[in-house]
């Protein structure tokens, strides 16, 4: 498993209606119970700006996971609306909000390329241009025609990446997606995410139990509460917007930890 | 074409086999045996290369081959297509995935008379038979693999809105292809016993040379009609591993 | 290389497990049980469902012929494909009924069977067609488009379509039991015995006509007793025993089948009493001959046998003819 290119590639020709800045979430008193036993989300009401980074934050089992697939249409609120703000209009093939799961979930009898170009092909949107720049953006130039099994995690996560974004999209899901990997390939993974983020302005909603993660990544953690999930916390991240490996180190980012870690604590105690 | 790994595959079985018919023929010249009731190895060989009997053995071998094949590849075709049909919804598999089953445990002795009415040509009734007999693993296999889809794939495929011909096509299918392909085994060596069972009835090919030689009390001819039997069964299931070979040798566990 | 060496190991486990497993019924000639009154207890093993043709047999356990002899009979009923030469041959039962060219092929595999005593004189197996098409012979039957229906393998069948080889528009399908196409289908001939299939056709409503075999020239003795010639040399009085009591029975049987008739149809449902009745008398003179009314019921000759080897050998299921003298033996 060689390691991916370490220099990025340019953008694309600057496409004249690329998508403009991310889609805006506004979440209305949204309940979710299963089987009218088990209440996963507890009447939450939430807003994300266009354009931020957010981390969902919070203990294992909590609902986060399950208020990210409403999110993304892929369940349904019991009660509460989802609503969307921003430019809403879609180019013919394209889908405005992206997932990235825990694991890659790649198809295993497609090659690299042709995941990444899976989402363009079940929109049937003709163009093939943005898989090769997306491949090779996330650095998995050299390694295009390889199949998963012959990756290693992180390259597969990249390649989940890869494809959340060939589809130009407005908003950003993630469902704690670098959980299973190490240390070195997470730190080079949420470098890459960071620099997606900025390169494009989309909304990134990011679900994690990690506190440093969350740290790292987001201008803005909401932490919650064991399930039923509450919100026990929100607040702006105190780190300048350009960050980089060495903030890690700073004391600053140690207060912010550890006030996540208040917080989650106390969501986890009162339940 | 790796012959490496043709080797692999191919030498253990034939060693085995080679080893066991020397053993047999030992034991049962040693142990004087009455060829009339188990001939040993050499003389199935020799009745198999004999002038008289080659011919003949051969053609009802082809005869079996064509029914036995036409049966086989029409129990795939079919039975995938019902297994795609059944998973299409709940309600559907419910209302007939039981009358498959009818396929599975119709007895084929009490039918192979009807068959050979109903039907226009002997050949017709034969393949009919290997078809009965060999579809239903076909069924089962496939509707478990188009059923047991990963949950998380199918996310992804409604998050981009994919039509459902596309999640069939590009997804389910794929899926459940080791499934498949294990039912289609299965089916492999049923359509060759479907077809001998049915030429009983309808006439010619291995069932019928079977039949005589069991009349003619030739125990040489009936081990070397038996062994030609297996060794139709054995390629058509080696086909279908050939198949796998080429569709799984990339991603899938069971070919690496 | 211990790889290979559990391989061979395991090759010879299951080749000597298969082997001995095939092999385990083997020839037991041991003395037959005794009952509690005394009798020895033998079976009987029939090739078909108790009809008509096995009346004498019958007729001799229920009148106490058998009893009388000191033997307690026991008459095992057979089906489809009832391999009742092998379970001979390998002594699995000591008496048997098969026909007599399965002996002569069976003796020239190397199985030591012979012949006691045959019901038949004549041999009752032929062709039956439908009287409307005006079929006068064998040969014109298979001359005139339409189908015939015969057991594969059986030598009748050889016989009969190298003296009539069938001309093009002849279809010959396997005959595999019943009457069901016959009924159906006015062009459509098929094997049987003269008094089970044409009855039965007859009382479905149907016209048919009736072929020997035997006019045609093959005429093997049929529903013969056979025993392995290791049991009979070890038990001679009781293979004699039992010869007497047989052609007693089917004495009785021919003077009134009604007795015997009765228990047959209890054991065989699809015959109705009726059936029985016409059956019985159909075959007679298939039973009784001049020959029979000189030397008695189920006696054989050289010749006979010596015809059917020689037939046999023509007809290419044998190599050599088989000395007629080794395939049976009178008892008297």
């Amino acid at each position: 498993m060689s390691e991916p290119s370490p220099n990025p590639p340019s953008s694309p020709v600057e496409d004249a209606d690329a998508s403009p800045a991310g889609l805006g979430v506004q979440i209305h008193n949204v309940t979710r119970t299963f089987d009218g036993k088990v209440t996963a989300v507890d009447d939450l009401s939430l807003t994300i700006e266009p354009g931020s980074f957010v981390a969902l934050l919070g203990p294992s089992g909590c609902g986060k996971s399950t208020l990210l697939r409403m999110i993304a249409g892929l369940d349904k609120p019991t009660s509460g609306t989802i609503q969307f703000t921003g430019d809403l209009s879609t180019r013919e093939g394209q889908s405005p909000i992206a997932f990235v799961f825990q694991d890659a979930h790649l198809l295993p009898w497609r090659t690299v390329s042709r995941n990444i170009a899976l989402p363009l092909e079940l929109m049937k949107n003709p163009e093939r241009g943005t898989v090769a720049y997306m491949t090779a953006r996330v650095g998995l130039a050299d390694a295009a025609d390889r199949y998963p099994a012959q990756l290693s995690g992180g390259m597969r996560m990249r390649v989940s990446l890869a494809r959340a974004l060939v589809t130009h999209p407005r908003l950003l899901l993630l469902d704690e997606p670098f959980a299973a990997l190490d240390e070195i390939t997470r730190q080079k993974l949420d470098d890459l995410l960071l620099d997606l983020w900025r390169e494009t302005g989309i909304t990134v909603i990011f679900v994690t139990h990690s506190t440093s993660e969350a740290a790292y990544l987001a201008q803005r953690a909401v932490v919650f509460s064991s399930r039923p999930a509450r919100i026990v916390a929100d607040m702006p991240i105190d780190l300048p917007a350009e960050r980089d490996r060495t903030v890690r180190g700073q004391a600053a980012f140690a207060q912010v930890t550890a006030q996540l870690y208040d917080a989650l604590e106390k969501g986890e105690q009162h339940g | 074409m790796n012959w490496r790994r043709v080797l692999k595959l191919t030498l253990p079985p034939l060693i085995s086999f080679i080893v066991m018919t020397l053993l047999a023929e030992m034991l049962i010249r040693g142990l004087e045996v009455s060829s009339f009731l188990l001939p040993p190895p050499s003389s199935i060989l020799k009745a198999l290369v004999h002038p008289t009997h080659r011919g003949p053995l051969l053609a009802a071998m082809g005869t079996t081959a064509l029914a036995a094949g036409t049966g086989f590849v029409l129990s795939g075709v079919i039975g995938i297509s019902v297994a795609i049909a059944l998973s299409s919804s709940r309600w559907i598999e419910r209302a007939f995935y039981p009358f498959a089953i009818f396929f599975q445990t119709v007895p084929l002795i009490a039918i192979a008379p009807l068959l050979v009415i109903w039907t226009r040509t002997s050949l017709q009734a034969v393949i009919a038979s290997a078809f009965i007999v060999s579809i239903f693993p076909v069924i089962a296999s496939s509707l478990s693999g188009l059923l047991s889809v990963d949950p998380n794939l199918r996310d992804l495929f409604r998050l981009y809105r994919g039509s459902r011909k596309d999640t069939l096509l590009k997804l389910r299918l794929p899926s459940a292809t080791p499934q498949i392909l294990t039912g289609l085994r299965v089916a492999a060596g049923l359509s060759v016993v479907g077809a001998i069972v049915g030429e009983f009835f309808a006439g010619g090919g291995l069932g019928i040379f079977l039949q005589t030689a069991l009349k003619e009390q030739r125990t040489d001819l009936i081990f070397a009609a038996v062994l030609l039997a297996a060794v139709l069964g054995l390629i058509l299931f080696g086909l279908v591993n050939f198949a796998g070979y080429f569709l799984l040798r990339r991603w899938h566990a069971s070919v690496q | 290389m211990s790889h290979l060496r559990s391989m061979l190991t395991l090759c010879l486990l299951l080749t000597a497990a298969v082997t001995l497993t095939l092999t385990a019924g083997c020839s037991d000639t041991s003395e037959p049980a005794r009952t509690a009154d005394g009798k020895q207890a033998v079976t009987l093993a029939l090739n078909w469902v108790p009809e008509p043709e096995f009346g004498g047999f019958y007729a001799a356990l229920e009148s106490g012929q058998y009893a009388s002899q000191g033997l307690d009979v026991t008459i095992k009923p057979g089906g489809a494909g009832a391999p009742v030469i092998q379970q001979i041959a390998t002594g699995k039962v000591p008496f048997g009924i098969v026909s007599a060219d399965e002996i002569v092929i069976a003796r020239s595999r190397g199985a030591k069977v012979v012949a006691i005593f045959t019901s038949y004189q004549t041999c009752p197996q032929g062709i039956m067609v439908h009287s409307d098409r005006n079929i006068e012979s064998l040969e014109q039957l298979f001359k005139t488009p339409g189908t015939i229906a015969m057991e594969p393998g059986l030598p009748y069948g050889k016989f009969l379509t190298k003296k009539y080889p069938p001309a093009s528009d002849v279809k010959i399908v396997p005959y595999t039991g019943g009457v069901a196409q016959f009924l159906n289908d006015k062009t459509y001939s098929q094997q049987g015995f003269i008094f089970s299939e044409p009855v039965t056709a007859r009382r479905q409503g149907a016209n048919p006509r009736f072929f020997l075999t035997a006019e045609a020239g093959y005429d093997p003795y049929t529903v013969v007793v056979a025993t392995s010639e290791a049991f009979l040399e070890k038990h001679p009085q009781l293979v004699k025993s039992f010869v007497a009591a047989t052609r007693k029975g089917w004495e009785l049987y021919l003077a009134d089948p009604s007795a015997a008739n009765a228990v047959m149809g209890k054991l065989n449902t699809t015959m109705d009493a009726q059936s029985f009745k016409e059956a019985a008398e159909s075959h007679t003179h298939l039973i009784e001959n001049d020959h029979t009314r000189a030397n008695g019921l189920g006696s054989m000759t050289l010749e006979r046998w010596e015809t059917l080897s020689l037939q046999l050998v023509e007809l290419g299921v044998i190599d050599t003819a088989v000395p007629a003298s080794e395939c049976f033996r009178t008892l008297d």
